[in-house]
């Protein structure tokens, strides 16, 4: 029994897991991070890391057999062959689409922090005050001075690499060096700042890739294969960053292949003693206890652990008693955008692959606008030129069209929108017990979709787009749309929210279950709306924060 | 090119269990490239490899056959396209070879090189005129899936990546503003 006990328990090892795991070790409490799959060892694991285009036998195409095996997978670009080991398995872990849904999962140590797109925003005020506002959803428990210096510290600590660009909407943060426009983004930027003046903005992403050497990590060395896992280390993952940190407290201990079954939450005192876990490969079951116990399963598993903890108090699970668990799913929508040509700048090329993009900060609904719809959205984007891939249909055969290969293409930008998601209750995730996964285990059923606003923002997230390109001076633009449906934007939020009142939400202003306080819930689950910025920061800071507050309550004996 | 690299290319790119070198000698129509779905008889097989290296003939710079590129082709309509993809794929090959013969009387395994280059110049053509309805016929449904495989392995192969452009697999910059006259940088 001893040996099962530690200070502090983590449920999952992705960004936030990896977080919480740093602080609460750190702070000096015995920890244990349990991860459902199997470990991927920093660099040794990243098999195809170094590997050159030519070397996979598909060039990162999709075989028949691919297509077969990853059914969910095959909607959008992650099903490749270069990193398909960092995807779910989708026979073992299958899900249940009342209406589609598009869960993209990454079951092993790190979770999707391997695989993230590391854009790296703060939130604004206006993000935290919009549900009051506008009367949707509740109320955040917090507002951006609460949250500010631990953005300072997450990204202190993760390296952010941006422009302090003085954008109102977009605080500026703590960031390593910019990386820079190429010479077709400046120009296009440069027009753009010509026509919107203060109005809208155009800078470079900010993004969870070093541009200078930080804590053992070598900088970004441009080769835009981040997703195969970064043998520099070079961007944040818990492989690279947290998880090196926590280690080197000596108080961490990792468990992969544990998949958390329950919360083991006791009635007497009203707190969890602990979790149940199932060993995915040996199929036993094994309790671990501690004191505290943080939830980082990302958002729609961690409501599932919720889902199935405490059901003889709770029918719904712990944290049900709001009647909001596992409601209230978020993402953001995308799938929306515009693209075209740039004239001249055929002597002109970048060197290097900069895996990092242009962003245009929302601008709609802001200053006492309304449209025909509430919040807003944001767009990422680049310049890029063409290589061989040019309209190939246009050029013949032979030997100089062989030789013709090897030049330059047109230059090319686009960019597509990211817009916010409300919180419908509606939106939701249940338990569906006729359903098994591998391990016999109930699975999620899905039963989400885009509203109204969603649908009456992604008109405008079109029309913007090709007008601001062609505002912008870009030639021939075409914009494009689809049915948005959720999932895509690999963003999932809202399924135990944080709230003022237990009545209407699963978490407090600390992230903590109101009917368990020393369950701590601080991945995407926690979020009570959507704003449309790339979460993870957010998650980070607040892992940060809720950690730091955990151990001061536990020394104060108050949990 | 010298033929260590070729066979070392062609290796890379048939990575490691799907073509295996059949008994070359004896049954002309046995087939060289073992598929697991797809079914050409040598002939046929012969023929995609002609129309690879019409596509991308050898010059002063190694073509598609000494690349491996038509082992590629292979490859990749075995086992990325679908069933409807590579019946297409057939059909297309047969109605492409009764299109050669109409023209010229013959295979056009047997046509010269010349000949072979002016068929598939006639099918590009075609391509561009507006409102024509053969483009989309599946003799140049058949076509364009060669010529776009052959097109991708080549601009993929590793001949291709370190000799004719400049890729570094670790560029360890990133030059926001970077002259080009003729190789281009990726």
């Amino acid at each position: 029994m001893s040996t099962n006990t530690y200070d502090a328990i983590v449920i999952g090892s992705g960004i936030s897991g990896g977080w919480a795991a740093k602080e609460l070790s750190e702070k000096g409490l015995k920890t244990i991070m349990l991860e459902r799959g199997r470990n991927i060892e920093h660099i040794k694991d990243y098999v195809n890391a170094t590997k050159g285009p030519w070397e996979f036998p598909h060039r990162g195409g999709r075989t028949q057999k691919m297509i077969e095996d990853y059914p969910v997978l095959k909607r959008d670009y992650p099903l490749n062959e270069t990193n398909l080991d960092y995807w779910v398995d989708e026979k073992e872990s299958p899900y249940v689409e009342i209406k589609r849904f598009d869960w993209f999962r990454g079951y092993h140590v790190g979770g999707r922090s391997l695989m993230w797109g590391r854009q790296s925003y703060r939130w604004h005020d206006t993000d935290f005050e919009a549900n009051l506002k506008d009367g949707v959803g509740v109320d955040w428990p917090i507002r951006y001075k609460d949250l500010e210096k631990w953005y300072s510290y997450a990204e202190k600590f993760a390296g952010i690499s941006g422009n302090r660009d003085g954008v109102p909407i977009l605080p500026d943060g703590d960031f390593m060096p910019p990386m820079d426009l190429n010479i077709v983004e400046k120009d296009v930027q440069k027009r753009f700042k010509e026509f919107y003046k203060e109005s809208r903005h155009f800078i470079i992403g900010r993004t969870a890739n070093i541009t200078v050497p930080h804590n053992n990590r070598t900088n970004c060395q441009y080769r835009n294969k981040c997703w195969l896992g970064c043998p520099f280390g070079a961007y944040f993952s818990t492989q690279s960053a947290t998880l090196p940190a926590a280690m080197a407290t000596g108080n961490l201990t990792v468990r992969p292949w544990s998949i958390v079954t329950e919360i083991l939450y006791d009635k007497d005192t009203k707190k969890a003693k602990g979790v149940r876990i199932v060993d995915a490969e040996t199929n036993k079951t094994y309790d671990y206890f501690a004191k505290i116990v943080f939830v980082n399963a990302s958002a729609l598993n961690s409501a599932w652990v919720l889902m199935n903890s405490a059901t003889d108090v709770w029918e719904g699970g712990l944290g049900s008693s709001s009647g909001e668990l596992g409601h209230n799913v978020m993402d953001h929508h995308l799938g929306v955008g515009a693209g075209g040509r740039i004239e001249g700048f055929e002597d002109k090329y970048y060197f290097g692959r900069r895996a990092n993009g242009i962003y245009i900060p929302r601008y709609r609904n802001l200053n006492g606008e309304k449209r025909d719809y509430i919040r807003g959205f944001g767009y990422q984007g680049g310049g890029s030129r063409s290589g061989w891939s040019r309209d190939i249909a246009e050029m013949n055969i032979g030997g100089a069209f062989k030789d013709a290969l090897s030049e330059p293409g047109g230059w090319n930008f686009g960019m597509g929108g990211f817009g916010e998601t409300l919180p419908y209750h509606d939106n939701k995730i249940t338990l569906d017990k006729t359903k098994k996964d591998k391990w016999g285990l109930p699975v999620l059923a899905f039963d989400v979709e885009v509203k109204d606003n969603e649908k009456k923002m992604r008109v405008d997230m079109m029309n913007d787009a090709v007008e601001m390109l062609t505002n912008a001076g870009v030639k021939d633009v075409k914009g494009y749309t689809s049915d948005g449906v959720l999932g895509r934007g690999i963003h999932e939020m809202g399924t135990a929210r944080m709230g003022r009142d237990p009545k209407t939400s699963v978490l407090n202003e600390w992230n903590q279950v109101w009917d368990a306080k020393n369950v701590f819930v601080t991945d995407g689950a926690a979020m009570t709306s959507a704003a449309c910025q790339n979460p993870s920061l957010t998650y980070m800071a607040l892992t940060a924060r809720a950690a730091n507050y955990a151990v001061d309550e536990l020394k104060k004996g108050n949990i | 090119m010298n033929r260590r690299i070729a066979i070392r290319n062609m290796a890379l790119i048939m990575g490691s269990a799907a073509l295996l070198p059949a008994c070359l000698s004896g049954d002309k129509g046995k087939p060289i490239v073992t598929l697991k779905q797809l079914k050409l008889d040598a002939a046929q097989e012969n023929l995609v490899s002609n129309l690879c290296e019409t596509i991308l003939p050898k010059t002063s710079t190694p073509g598609a056959k000494d690349l491996g590129i038509n082992l590629f082709v292979f490859k990749m309509i075995d086992d990325c396209f679908d069933k409807k993809g590579q019946d297409d794929f057939l059909v297309g090959l047969e109605e492409f070879e009764t299109a050669v013969d109409k023209k010229y009387g013959k295979s056009f395994n047997d046509l010269t090189v010349a000949e072979r280059s002016a068929f598939a110049n006639d099918i590009e053509k075609q391509s561009k005129v507006p409102n024509n309805k053969d483009k989309d016929n599946k003799a140049n449904g058949f076509y364009w899936a060669v010529k776009g495989q052959t097109v991708f392995g080549y601009t993929t192969s590793k001949y291709f990546m370190t000799e004719q452009i400049v890729y570094e697999l670790v560029p360890g910059r990133y030059n926001a503003m970077f002259p080009v006259k003729k190789k281009a940088a990726v």
